[in-house]
């Protein structure tokens, strides 16, 4: 009888755990995300550090404070800041590397970490991480070929070495479509498995116009 | 039964009481308040940020002893262990991250070229599209403050030394023969092509205990970890071709080139000074195979080239002139592992060996000899903190030198040694908070050839005095073996010995970068002989000494204009030695008072063109005139000479270059050599030493061939 009860308990107790862990993730996700929309990015980053750290396992929450610390580096000019949070998304999304491996989510992110890189000094970063950008897309694609974070994010960038040698953008406008078509395919049943990008289809098709 | 209902009753109460509040500040270390730090408990969801005033509050139904961790960005990380219930109001003071950009750094002597340096003022990019170094590594770094121009020689001489003060390192270990073989004033080039390297670091003094024998300089090359992608590099210039190969398979690469070079159909064309019987030939094969480890990476290097030329050089004492013949073969392996050893301590071992072959002809003079020259390393590291690194490492070199002279006015003569050396260094680099650092180290070098051993303490000081601009203090004692055309003849010498004392001034600020650097130098126990060249029948001592002192200035404006980035360097030297054959102590004739350079890139976007220019400016070079009572009493004229380079970009992986020095044909005088006896007048006829040809032309196709459109080869012209 003891014994019944002892595991009784401990079976409650660790469901119930488990429970409370499952909605305090999804709780703390949630509200990482509001915090980043109501343009706290710090807080969120701090929100999906805590996340990854009690969660332990997973690359997800990582992923996110990496992207929160890239997008954020856009809208500064002051260098020491830029430097700083591209070292941190980096050693974040070395965490996430460690979890998953053979990700295509986080090659796509890593490459939009290195494309930080070249905007911000691109004298210094632009000859030595043009190619592993490049490199990162297309292993992204061999893993995902229907990725249309990858599709489109590569199109924008080869768009981007278009323009500064002097070709047609144009030549990668069918690869913006591949990706609307993607997008609209994409389904995972992960919660918070990222999704995000098509907003941005409209932005990248302004090089097709005219 | 009564146990586990207690025990339940004590499992449920503990999970819905045990809210305990967690409160408190962080700070800086001055007590400033920090807001947006993350606090929270370790492995759980609780937890919060700072506020603006550096408060924070959270709860947790955690109890018992549980790990607090803040971070926040750019400072090191905080943790706290203690029991939940006591963490009250707790003053959380967050240190300094020492390795985020705005720390000083200890660049007392040193450039660094790369993009992992903090202070680096050249990009890998610049090392090679510098207009005039024709894509020979060495040449960049001559447009660096610090440098004398000595166009004829094409090596480096750094603040009033010698070229053989200057010593070349490919990841740590020693590079025994550095340039290809030449002769007097034809000049060489790095053996090495620059798309191996990643990053470089170039000290024109004060640097690190980890190296030794060498009086002025260290140039300490990285080769490239991992090669980003598998490709294909062919080139087509105008006096050789190269094809080049990158392979990448699991955990392996394999980058391999070949090159051959043939200056016979150039010379055909355009007249040389010299007078070619078989103009310069040389073909030269390269391999590095990387190999990535679980906990480190292996590297191995190896090279070979062979060179052979024919001339007959003027000279004022032999009207028909001079001839030489020069075959050279050269074989050079270096392997590295850089690996860690858990517990913060990391490991850096390699060797490297090289054989050098030459076989020369000079009139009717044979002369053949064999170098074989090892380096072994080993060097550890042991981080304490960010703020606290010790280094230590020892290191073997073992070389042995053999010639065989013949001729028929002297019959057989054979000279052998062997130069064996033994060194320890240890150095401890600490930053005390983020504006002030400190390196110290010590070097012992124990010597069997010439049986001595010898100290030489380094240190290094960097204070940040505004958020852009930094002080730094090197002082540093090295002491350098004689060369080679010496060693064969003598071993009763002491080594060469040399003071630094730099004071440096760096503003970095919006991608413009300004650096001062002031220095004096001393040089004792400096060789010296009673003959024109050193003989075997020379008396050879140690006696002589010198000193240099100078200014070097260098600015770079990344910013300023659209699409140009430009740098300027201005040198101020001031050197007086006693050595080799002087009768007293005198300027050498390598050390112009003021050099200067300018170089410029310009990016023409809508002609898809990189247009670099390179400007070069010295004073005039002190020359000895026997008909003068003075020693070293006279200067040629100044020099001056602007370099154009042409970078067209046909597609993203096509590339049409080229590439002039002496645009503008300047007629530049580097010495003047005298006759040995005066004439009837009684006067030393003379002889001007000027450049093989004016101008240089080098028109290349380069094309990449790759899966990946986007690299090129840009970086290596």
């Amino acid at each position: 009888m003891k014994t019944v009860i002892t595991a009784l308990v401990f079976f409650t107790v660790t469901v119930i755990n488990t429970i409370s862990a499952q909605s305090s993730y999804e709780k703390g996700m949630i509200k990482a995300f509001e915090l980043w929309k109501t343009k706290t990015p710090d807080e969120a980053i701090n929100l999906f550090e805590r996340i990854a750290k009690a969660e332990k396992e997973n690359w997800i929450p990582y992923y996110y404070a990496a992207q929160v610390h890239i997008t954020t580096t856009f809208g500064t000019k002051n260098a020491e800041e830029i430097e700083s949070r591209l070292t941190k998304a980096k050693s974040y999304l070395n965490e996430a590397k460690t979890l998953s491996k053979e990700n295509a989510e986080i090659l796509i992110m890593e490459a939009l970490l290195n494309t930080a890189y070249v905007a911000y000094n691109p004298s210094v970063y632009g000859m030595t991480l043009s190619a592993k950008v490049e490199e990162l897309y297309q292993k992204a694609k061999v893993l995902e070929p229907e990725n249309p974070r990858a599709i489109l994010y590569h199109a924008e960038w080869k768009m981007g070495s278009a323009k500064f040698f002097g070709q047609d953008v144009k030549a990668f406008c069918p690869e913006v479509e591949k990706a609307i078509l993607y997008f609209e395919k994409e389904a995972n049943n992960i919660p918070f498995y990222p999704k995000w990008g098509k907003n941005q289809i409209g932005r990248v098709q302004q090089n097709c116009k005219s | 039964m009564k146990l586990s209902a207690t025990l339940l009753l004590l499992l449920v109460f503990n999970t819905i009481s045990g809210q305990t509040t967690i409160t408190g500040i962080v700070t800086d270390t001055k007590g400033i308040a920090i807001p947006g730090a993350n606090i929270y408990l370790d492995g759980t969801y609780d937890g919060s940020s700072s506020d603006e005033k550096g408060n924070f509050s959270f709860t947790s139904s955690e109890n018992g002893v549980h790990t607090l961790v803040v971070s926040f960005l750019s400072y090191e990380n905080f943790s706290l262990q203690k029991d939940i219930s006591q963490m009250k109001d707790l003053t959380i003071r967050l240190k300094e991250d020492v390795n985020s950009l705005g720390s000083v750094v200890l660049n007392a002597g040193t450039f660094s070229a790369g993009d992992n340096s903090k202070t680096a003022v050249l990009s890998p990019m610049d090392i090679v599209t510098t207009a005039g170094a024709a894509g020979d590594y060495i040449g960049a770094f001559q447009t660096l403050p610090g440098t004398s121009t000595v166009e004829e020689d094409g090596r480096l001489f750094v603040r009033g030394g010698d070229a053989d003060e200057a010593n070349i390192y490919i990841d740590g270990l020693k590079v025994f023969q550095p340039y290809t073989a030449t002769t007097n004033n034809i000049p060489t080039r790095g053996r090495f092509s620059p798309f191996l390297f990643k990053g470089t670091n170039f000290s024109t003094g004060g640097y690190s205990a980890e190296y030794g024998d060498a009086l002025s300089s260290v140039l300490l090359l990285n080769t490239i970890n991992e090669p980003d992608q598998e490709k294909t590099d062919l080139s087509f210039i105008n006096v050789g071709m190269g094809v080049g190969n990158t392979q990448i398979w699991k955990k392996n690469s394999l980058s391999i080139n070949a090159f051959y070079l043939n200056l016979k159909p150039y010379q055909e064309i355009i007249s040389q000074r010299v007078d070619w019987i078989k103009p310069y030939e040389s073909l030269s094969g390269e391999a590095v195979y990387r190999h990535t480890m679980k906990k480190g990476l292996l590297k191995v290097y190896a090279g070979v080239n062979q060179t052979h030329f024919n001339l007959i050089q003027e000279d004022i004492n032999t009207p028909e002139g001079i001839n030489f013949k020069l075959k050279n073969r050269n074989t050079y392996l270096n392997t590295s592992y850089k690996g860690t050893l858990g517990n913060d301590w990391s490991i850096t071992t390699g060797t490297s060996f090289a054989n050098d072959d030459n076989d020369i002809n000079i009139d009717n003079t044979d002369v053949n000899n064999e170098e074989n020259s090892l380096h072994l390393k080993v060097k550890l590291k042991k981080r304490f903190s960010n703020r606290f690194k010790l280094y230590m490492g020892a290191e073997q070199f073992i070389s042995t030198f053999s010639e065989k002279a013949q001729a028929d006015t002297f019959g057989l003569f054979r000279t052998k040694f062997d130069n064996n050396s033994t060194a320890a260094f240890a150095e401890a680099n600490i930053f005390f908070n983020k504006k002030l650092a400190m390196q110290v180290g010590v070097r012992a070098t124990n010597n069997t050839l010439l049986k001595y051993t010898k100290l030489s303490p380094r240190a290094s000081f960097a204070y940040k005095t505004t958020s852009k601009s930094q002080i730094s203090l090197a002082y540093g004692d090295f002491y350098q073996n004689p060369g080679q055309n010496v060693l064969k003849y003598a071993t009763q010498l002491e080594p060469k010995k040399s003071s630094h004392y730099i004071l440096n001034y760096l503003y970095q600020h919006n991608r413009k970068t300004l650096r001062i650097e002031g220095y004096y130098k001393t040089y004792n126990n400096l060789i010296k002989y009673d003959t024109e060249r050193p003989e075997f029948s020379s008396v050879y001592s140690n006696s002589g000494s010198g000193y240099a002192t100078g200014l070097d200035i260098f600015w770079r404006d990344n910013n300023s204009i659209k699409n140009l980035e430009y740098w300027a360097s201005y040198s101020y030297l001031d050197t007086q030695r006693d050595y080799n054959n002087y009768p007293n102590r005198a300027t050498p004739n390598f050390a112009a008072k003021h050099n200067l350079s300018l170089v410029t890139k310009y990016w023409i976007k809508d002609w898809k063109s990189l247009v670099s220019t390179t400007y070069n400016f010295a004073s005039g070079r002190p020359y000895n005139d026997p008909n003068q009572s003075i020693f070293q009493n006279r200067k040629t004229k100044t020099y001056n000479s602007i370099n154009l380079s042409w970078a067209y970009l046909l597609s993203q992986q096509k590339i049409l270059y080229f590439s002039v020095s002496n645009v503008l044909g300047f007629d530049n005088i580097f010495n003047y050599q005298y006759a040995n006896t005066p004439n009837s007048n009684g006067d030393f006829a003379r002889r001007a030493i000027r450049p093989n040809a004016d101008r240089f032309f080098i028109i290349g196709f380069f094309w990449t061939i790759s899966d990946n459109k986007t690299d090129n080869q840009l970086d290596n012209l």
